[in-house]
């Protein structure tokens, strides 16, 4: 899956603002819908929320993915969200989180979903990596950043 | 007429219980293959022992030599050519081609290396040994050079799965040119069918000919494989307008026996046909489908097969050629470890690495028995070669597994220490559940989750639980022992693993509560057993 086709300007946000996990996700879904690719807010947030129910999607270390299956969309959508003080986010390990990705991805059709998650969270492995995304200047460097990863 | 089919019945009756019986003995109680019991069955009940015992309601032995080239009646022999058309139609729907082209490089070395050579020492050994063979291009040379290419992945990728080595650059590499290995071995077998038909003596035909016969051979395989696999995906498509997996299945089943009748008769050997059809319906949607309907014959006709096979071993041909099998066998294993060993140290592995792979490449099964019997009937090799050709094959099953198990005992395969994800650093995550059914349920649901994010799942044993999920070059093994599940791949790889994991276990969690806000099983049971109101319940 190519990080680069996925991730534009308009998919991440340097400040994103929130004080709950509800907030978050709401203001992370709203990046999605802007692009008119979201048939349906309300179902998507739905499906989001009833995933982070089961379990927090707050990993560890300050990252969450919090995601989705949803009918609302017809591919793979995700977006890239950075609250400089950290939220809690309910996170495993207790610490708030402070990088959001976040994907939706359509509920009947078959795709590398779970192997992006899986893909972008590995960037996010080194503490040096985290630092910098936290500390991005410009949405090109925040993407350059992630897309451009030791393959 | 009637008698004829009188004797067709029961012997079927006992082959088929007779092939189940010993296949199960070897393989559960000897730990040997199944295909190896069926054999001996064959070679037990067949004409030259049991079988020739004179059954007064039966005016003869069981299974009596009709006379002919080949020592079964044509009846019978029927059936074995129906389930070498199964056979290799289900070989062809396994193909993995994109696994084969993404690890093409080191793969294709390798298995050309032992194609070609297995091929020249086996024709070779053949000239310098007898008399009456004097060329390179003799019929019975060239047939035991192809007879001695045939490599059967199997054992090895069921060994290696269970020693947890078959994501380690060796097994990746023996598996890739293993593919390779059937698909060259079935073009060569076209070639070589197709001039042994021209070839009236031992005198050889012009090469110009010989040429035109491969370039036809391997023509018709080509495009028929092309056009195949063009057409398959719309074929597929219009297939599931039937909404009938069984429907699809069939019919593809159809169309492989339809192709095997058209490639004899361009003059090609019909199992390419059958092999053809099943590769180019490899890669669509119903692929995986069609097997597991096709599970039904499959285990009934391929037992069959086996047991029929093991039944025109004549021992007393056999003890003509005892030497010339030994030296056959000898120079076919030679040829599978240099041909392959060396291709493999080019590719990077050192002396340990190119044994092993060497060692893998050894086992040999189906395709050889298909090929021997196709120089039986056809003629072309006599019942002492057949015996040769039987020969090798105990001898591989034999020796082949510890010797693999034994080469694979060490450090790294690998020349250089190149990239972590080369030397098969495999991490294993382990779930135990707390019962076999559960384990089945989530292992379904496990693969249909990788099916969904577009991996290929490959059930690599029939018996045993032990499937191989693969995309572009990540390699996941996921075993099931009983309750456990045990899923393998290289770090780089595992977050992925876990996360998928982690979200099926999840969807588990929707279904439980599903289940708890249904009416509590008693009054299910209640409701079911009310139903039954006035029948007797015969179990509980």
């Amino acid at each position: 899956m190519n990080l680069k086709k996925i991730l534009n300007t308009n998919l991440v946000e340097l400040d994103l603002k929130g004080n709950s996990k509800q907030e978050i996700i709401e203001n992370l879904l709203d990046i999605l819908v802007k692009t008119g690719n979201v048939k349906d807010r309300a179902v998507a947030l739905e499906a989001l929320l009833e995933r982070e129910a089961k379990m927090s999607t707050g990993i560890q270390q300050g990252v969450a993915i919090p995601h989705g299956k949803t009918d609302a969309v017809t591919e793979l959508l995700a977006c890239v969200g950075i609250v400089k003080g950290g939220v809690d986010f309910k996170a495993l390990d207790g610490i708030p989180s402070k990088i959001f990705i976040m994907t939706l991805s359509p509920s009947t059709r078959s795709g590398p979903h779970v192997q992006f998650l899986a893909d972008i969270s590995r960037v996010l492995i080194s503490e040096g990596m985290r630092e910098k995304l936290i500390n991005a200047e410009t949405k090109d460097e925040l993407i350059s950043l992630i897309v451009k990863r030791p393959s | 007429m009637t008698h004829l089919m009188t004797v067709l019945v029961l012997q079927l009756a006992v082959i088929i219980v007779a092939a189940k019986i010993l296949g199960w003995v070897f393989q559960n109680k000897l730990n040997q293959p199944r295909v190896l019991g069926e054999l001996a069955a064959g070679m037990i009940i067949g004409p030259y022992a049991l079988g020739a015992i004179h059954i007064p309601a039966l005016h003869g032995g069981l299974f009596p030599l009709p006379g002919t080239t080949l020592p079964v009646t044509p009846e019978l022999y029927g059936f074995a050519i129906v389930a070498s058309i199964i056979l290799l139609f289900s070989a062809g729907l396994e193909t993995d081609l994109p696994t084969f082209l993404r690890f093409s490089g080191k793969g294709s070395l390798v298995g050309l290396g032992g194609v070609i050579l297995s091929f020249v020492l086996g024709d070779v050994v053949t000239v310098l040994f007898f008399d009456d063979v004097v060329h390179f291009m003799d019929p019975k040379a060239l047939f035991l050079g192809t007879l001695s290419t045939a490599t059967s992945v199997g054992i090895t990728a069921r060994i290696l799965s269970e020693r947890r080595k078959m994501s380690s650059p060796e097994g990746v590499t023996i598996l890739a040119a293993a593919v390779l290995d059937d698909v060259i071995g079935i073009i060569l077998l076209a070639v070589v069918v197709g001039v042994v038909k021209v070839e009236t003596s031992g005198a050889g035909v012009p090469w110009g000919e010989i040429g035109i016969i491969a370039l036809k051979a391997f023509g018709f395989w080509l495009i028929s494989t092309v056009i195949g696999i063009i057409v398959a995906p719309r074929l597929a498509k219009n297939l599931k307008r039937f909404k009938s997996m069984d429907m699809i299945a069939i019919i593809s089943f159809g169309l492989a026996l339809f192709l095997s009748g058209l490639s004899e008769m361009v003059g090609l050997a019909m199992i390419i046909g059958a092999y053809v059809i099943g590769l180019a319906l490899s890669q669509t949607d119903v692929a995986h489908e069609t097997r597991e309907r096709l599970l039904g014959i499959y285990n009934f006709f391929v037992p069959i097969f086996f047991t029929i096979m093991g039944m025109m071993v004549n021992f007393a041909a056999m003890k003509n050629v005892l030497v010339f099998g030994l030296l056959y066998t000898a120079v076919a294993f030679a040829g599978k470890i240099f041909g392959c060993g060396i291709p493999a140290i080019f590719a990077g592995f050192n002396m340990k690495g190119a044994l092993r792979i060497g060692a893998g490449m050894l086992p040999r099964g189906e395709v050889t028995l298909i090929i021997a019997g196709i120089g039986l009937a056809s003629g072309v090799i006599g019942q002492d070669m057949f015996g040769v050709a039987i020969m090798t094959l105990l001898a591989a099953s034999i020796i082949a597994p510890p010797y693999l198990i034994k080469t694979f005992q060490g450090g790294s395969g690998y020349r250089s220490k190149l990239k972590d994800k080369d030397i098969g650093d495999i991490h294993s995550i382990e779930l135990d559940f707390p019962g076999q059914k559960m384990a089945d349920f989530i292992r379904g649901k496990l693969l249909e989750g990788f099916r969904n994010e577009e991996f290929f799942v490959h059930k690599v044993d029939y018996n045993k639980q032990i499937y191989h999920i693969r995309k572009d070059e990540i390699l996941i093994t996921l075993i099931q022992n009983e309750d456990k599940i045990s899923i393998n791949t290289t770090p780089e790889n595992e977050a992925f693993v876990r996360l998928l994991m982690l979200e099926e276990v999840l969807d588990l969690k929707d279904f439980l509560s599903g289940l708890e806000s249904m009416k509590s099983p008693d009054m299910m049971g209640a409701d079911l057993l009310m139903g039954m109101f006035g029948v007797a319940p015969e179990k509980k």
